[in-house]
């Protein structure tokens, strides 16, 4: 890590803040513009939000409002053009592509549209990558994994490859990888969007619960109403730019 | 579950491609190998020809001897022959004189060098005496019996029982002639030998420079080549009061042998390293396509919170895998074809003529391999060591890749 | 409009093209290198024994060459026959008298090689006038001088203006015995020459063998080598009786068979390492039709045919090949062309080697032949094709329906 300080020197499942009246993820005025060649592409347009400890938030908007970039921004796979991103004491925009990765492995969980489980191994392996990635000695994975497997009801499928799951399956395997390492917040980018509604609404429900029970922060983003419709804030977006943010009391 | 389950896994991801790959690694290991050894079984075969015809693996020269051929600097071999006929590994001591001279017939007159040996000896050694039966052969070292190349027989018209006469040289710098009949004619193969070879006793040969039982050389045969430092070793100390001799090995007394050998190793290895390299440039495709499509599940790999250093090592870890299994593979089908080239061997004799020379030896054209168990293991190493060079633009490449643009990729 | 696509999708994935364009170009270029090599050395191997000693076409009495036969001589007028029967590309011919003697100096004596030879006419015959390292060549009407080989010299402990006893057998049977002057001394690299043989004026040794006006025979050496079978047989037609032409393939018959072989192992050297670069255009064929299934299940889901598929994929291979043949030839060319201009010299690691009754000198140096380059070139040709076969059936073996459902 070249020397550098250790952004966030906190156990598991503690608290990502240092101050504990100030919000958890914090995006303020920030722009984000991608090329594509010679074309310029804006996808954010001075966007700020803060985001507290163990919110239950989604990010609704048609596709290409800019859902993804800032799903992408708070969990440092991408940096703002302009603006500030700030999770934890951590700057986003600022922090060495080691810490960010590391940030990754043990502070964020990811969860894709698509599940994007590595198809050469099994749902168990899968489910422990990350945890191996931070060197956890093989049995207490196992343990883990096999207590989260139980607690995501997929017990038994330790064993198959992604190949041979359902997508509803797959995906709960894929909240098995995010949860494994119990980071403080779980991103979720379109999670429903490729399964059916019944299987969709179970994982919503899952999801919602493991935010209740653990007090872990998830930020979505979704076009789905129904989705959209469990959430207890909803922050929307059209071309970039927040259009509305409120909360309901569910 | 560790990084080396997950490189092979990914490794039979594509089946047929990594077995392509394999094939082509295994198969030029095998190539390789293979050639080496029936190149090795075939320079052995040359060396034990050379070295029985010429110098012996070792040889005891005066000094300078072997530079001027200066006939002035021979040697007594007193009981030096007897002492190094029992060194351990010694199979036979050839004392040998050699002379330039001119051999006349009724008829016509030919150059020649006349080499004086011991007769029983030689004939078990010499390879170009093969064929010679033992009644043809000289039968002691000081009578006016000859052995005759066939060449030089005919070029002088001559025959079995004729008689030749001899003339060379005396010490005193005088021509000194000897009248000598013709015992046995020898035919090699080598126009230049068959045309000039004329062997008599050795002290028939000293006689005619009034050497008296001096002798030029001392060639020793050894059981293996692989003694030749062993005993040249064993004969330094018995030199010790004799400074004016050396024992000298055959790569130094017979350069051409030596040098033919070396050229044509060498013209084999720059073909292997063609192979070789044609071999790293496939493994470098097959790495980077296997990079290149699993850009998104990098990608993956990379949000999960994988250092770009894991990623890299992950395919250089594959490679490594690659490499091994294909050395194996190779080393298999290499021993198969060693073992088929030693015992079967490759019949070229439709392809080069039989007599054909090489480095002064006659080239046996049916090629029998000879193990070399420690250059096969070193060509793996090599293979897997290539690999992994091969693998390091695909690593760096893989290390390069950003989460977010990988992940939009299909 | 096949072509075209076919040649696009080449640069579909330009990294991987560029790759296995780069392994068959870096075979083909250094394989020719190699051949060419090859082919310097088997020149060299040529060049010492014809340009330096035995030329490439030899008029003699029939018996003559087998043994080298002192008294079957001709009439020195017979060295004219050559410019009579006119033979294409011939560079020279010459009246040569041989014998074989020894030489002493003091205490040293050697057997050697005597040619009696016109000074006049010989330089355009062999290069052996080109060859020395000290004293000067024969000049015309000197008699009683020689020019020797350098370890010969060596051996006789012999330098220019030395005298040497000459000791041979004459044609009437008595002893021929004379003193010569070294005039000159060369060197060839080929042991052979250089320990043995020794020049001198044809008149001076004719009257020493007691063979005045008389020659053992007339050497021509003409501009292409391989042309010297075709000439001596035609000569054979027209010479009169008692006058054989033979050429160099029947005075060095290994290293005839030596050249000819070398067809032969070119064969399998181009076929060793095809083989390797084979496997890699099959692994890039396979890869790019395995990763287009689709768009071939498209191809053929709107109505082109199987063979259609097949024509497109072994198009594209060819294209490959065609683009790797004719980059690996450009390079081939250029590394031969720096290797025939500037070469390597190995004269410090090795000595010169004996090989089939000629010398390879120790140096590399390449020589331009047609063979060198046409065959790597077609043979890669073929050898992308043979690889593209398997990956072009399988493309049209597709099931379209299949093919469309993958991702």
């Amino acid at each position: 890590m070249r020397g550098e300080a250790l952004y966030l020197p906190l156990s598991p499942y503690a608290s990502l803040l240092t101050d504990a009246n100030m919000p958890l993820i914090t995006l303020s005025n920030v722009y984000k513009t991608y090329r594509h060649g010679s074309l310029e592409v804006t996808a954010l347009t001075d966007f700020s939000l803060e985001i507290a400890e163990g919110e239950f938030i989604v990010l609704a908007g048609p596709s290409g409002s800019g859902k993804t970039t800032v799903l992408n921004l708070v969990g440092g796979l991408d940096r703002p053009s302009a603006g500030a991103v700030t999770v934890g004491a951590l700057e986003i925009a600022s922090a060495s592509a080691a810490v960010l990765a590391d940030y990754r492995l043990r502070r964020v969980g990811f969860i894709f549209q698509s599940y994007n489980l590595i198809p050469v191994l099994t749902a168990a392996e899968n489910a422990e990558f990350t945890l191996m990635l931070q060197g956890v000695p093989r049995p207490e994975r196992r343990r883990r994994v096999t207590e989260l497997f139980i607690e995501l009801g997929i017990e038994g499928l330790e064993e198959r490859r992604p190949g041979d799951l359902s997508g509803g399956q797959q995906q709960r395997v894929a909240i098995a990888r995010a949860l494994a390492a119990a980071p403080g917040v779980v991103l979720a980018d379109e999670p429903t969007a490729n399964l059916d509604s019944h299987t969709a609404e179970e994982l919503l429900d899952l999801m919602r619960d493991l935010n209740r029970r653990r007090g872990v922060t998830f930020l979505f983003s979704s076009h789905d109403d129904r989705v959209i419709g469990r959430a207890r804030r909803v922050v929307r977006l059209e071309d970039g730019r927040m259009v509305g943010d409120s909360t309901t009391n569910r | 579950m560790n990084a080396f389950l997950y490189a092979w896994r990914s490794l039979w991801r594509n089946r047929r491609r990594t077995l392509i790959t394999l094939t082509a690694i295994a198969l030029s290991i095998m190539l390789v190998q293979a050639f080496h050894n029936l190149a090795v079984g075939a320079y052995a075969r040359m060396i034990d020809d050379g070295v029985r015809a010429g110098s012996g693996h070792l040889a005891v020269y005066r000094h300078g001897y072997l530079e001027s051929r200066e006939e002035n600097l021979g040697f007594s071999p007193a009981n030096l022959a007897a002492q190094i006929r029992a060194i351990p590994g010694v199979t036979k001591v050839l004392p040998r004189v050699y002379l330039p001279a001119l051999a006349q017939s009724s008829h016509d007159s030919r150059g020649i060098l006349l080499i004086g040996v011991e007769p029983e000896a030689e004939l078990t050694v010499n390879p170009f005496l093969k064929g010679l039966s033992a009644d043809a052969m000289l039968r002691d070292i000081d009578g006016r019996d000859a052995v005759i190349g066939k060449r030089l027989l005919d070029d002088l018209k001559l025959a079995v029982g004729r008689k030749l006469v001899v003339t060379a040289q005396h010490r005193d710098g005088t021509l000194h002639s000897e009248l000598l009949r013709v015992r046995g004619v020898v035919s090699t193969g080598m126009p230049d030998i068959d045309g000039s070879l004329l062997m008599v006793g050795r002290q028939r040969a000293a006689l005619l420079t009034g050497m008296q039982d001096d002798i030029h050389e001392l060639a020793i045969i050894l059981n293996d080549s692989d003694e030749e430092a062993f005993v040249a070793a064993a004969i330094t100390p018995l030199l010790h009061d004799r400074p004016e001799l050396a024992a000298v090995s055959w790569e130094k007394a017979m350069p051409n042998l030596a040098n033919a050998i070396k050229l044509d190793y060498a013209s084999q290895k720059f073909i292997f390293v063609i192979i070789l390299l044609i071999v790293t440039i496939g493994v470098v495709n097959t790495l980077l396509m296997s990079v290149m499509e699993r850009l998104r599940e990098f990608g993956v790999v990379l949000a999960l919170g994988s250092s770009p250093g894991r990623l890299r090592r992950l395919v250089l870890i594959e490679a490594l895998l690659l490499g091994m299994v294909a050395a194996v593979a190779g080393c298999v089908l290499g021993a198969l074809a060693t073992w088929y080239l030693v015992d079967i061997g490759i019949d070229l004799k439709r392809f080069i003529p039989e007599t054909l020379e090489f480095g002064g030896v006659v080239f046996d054209p049916v090629l029998r391999a000879a193990w070399d168990l420690a250059w096969m293991a070193k060509i793996a190493l090599y293979v897997v060591g290539l690999t992994l060079l091969a693998a390091l633009y695909p690593a760096i490449k893989a290390g390069r890749i950003t989460p977010v643009e990988a992940m939009r990729h299909h | 409009m096949l072509t075209a696509l076919a040649f696009r999708n080449l640069w579909r994935n330009r990294r991987r093209t560029l790759l296995t364009l780069s392994a068959m170009v870096v075979s083909a270029a250094l394989l020719i290198l190699a051949l060419g090599v090859f082919s310097g050395m088997i020149d060299d191997m040529l060049a010492t024994t014809t340009r330096l000693y035995h030329g490439h076409l030899v008029l003699a009495a029939p018996g003559y060459h087998a043994h080298r036969d002192l008294h079957a001589h001709l009439p020195e007028v017979t060295a004219e026959l050559p410019a009579l029967a006119g033979i294409e590309g011939r560079l020279g011919s010459t009246p040569r008298l041989r014998a074989f003697g020894l030489f002493s100096v003091a205490t040293s004596s050697q057997p050697v090689e005597i040619l009696g030879v016109d000074p006049v006419r010989e330089p355009a015959v062999t290069t052996l006038h080109r060859q020395l390292v000290a004293g000067r060549y024969l000049q015309p009407g000197e008699q009683g001088v020689v020019i020797i080989g350098s370890a010969l010299a060596k051996k006789l402990g012999a330098s220019v203006g030395s005298e040497v006893v000459v000791v041979t057998q004459a044609a009437d049977g008595s002893i021929g015995n004379d003193l010569l002057t070294v005039r000159g001394i060369f060197t060839t690299g080929d042991s052979r020459h250089d320990g043995r043989l020794a020049v001198t004026s044809l008149p001076w040794l004719q009257h020493l063998l007691v063979l005045d006006g008389r020659i053992h025979e007339v050497t021509i050496a003409i501009a292409e080598p391989m042309t010297a079978f075709t000439v001596a047989d035609r000569l054979n037609t027209v010479l009169p009786a008692g006058i054989a032409a033979r050429d160099w393939g029947d005075i060095l018959p290994e290293m005839r068979d030596a050249i000819a072989s070398f067809d032969v192992s070119r064969m399998i050297v181009v076929g060793i390492l095809y083989f390797a670069t084979g496997l890699g255009i099959l692994n890039t064929c396979f890869m790019s039709v395995l990763e287009r299934t689709r768009e071939f299940g498209l191809l053929l889901a709107t109505g082109m045919r199987p063979w259609g598929i097949r024509r497109l994929v072994l198009l594209e291979t060819l294209f490959l090949a065609l683009l790797g043949s004719t980059a690996g030839l450009l390079g081939g060319f250029l590394l031969t062309w720096y290797m025939q201009a500037i070469g390597i010299d190995l004269s410090g690691a090795i000595t010169p080697i004996t090989y089939a009754g000629g010398t390879i000198l120790p140096r590399l140096r390449a020589v331009f032949e047609p063979a060198n380059f046409l065959v790597p070139a077609a043979m890669l040709v073929a050898v992308a094709l043979f690889a593209g076969f398997l990956p072009a059936n399988r493309a049209a073996r597709l099931d379209p329906v299949a093919a469309l459902r993958e991702e």
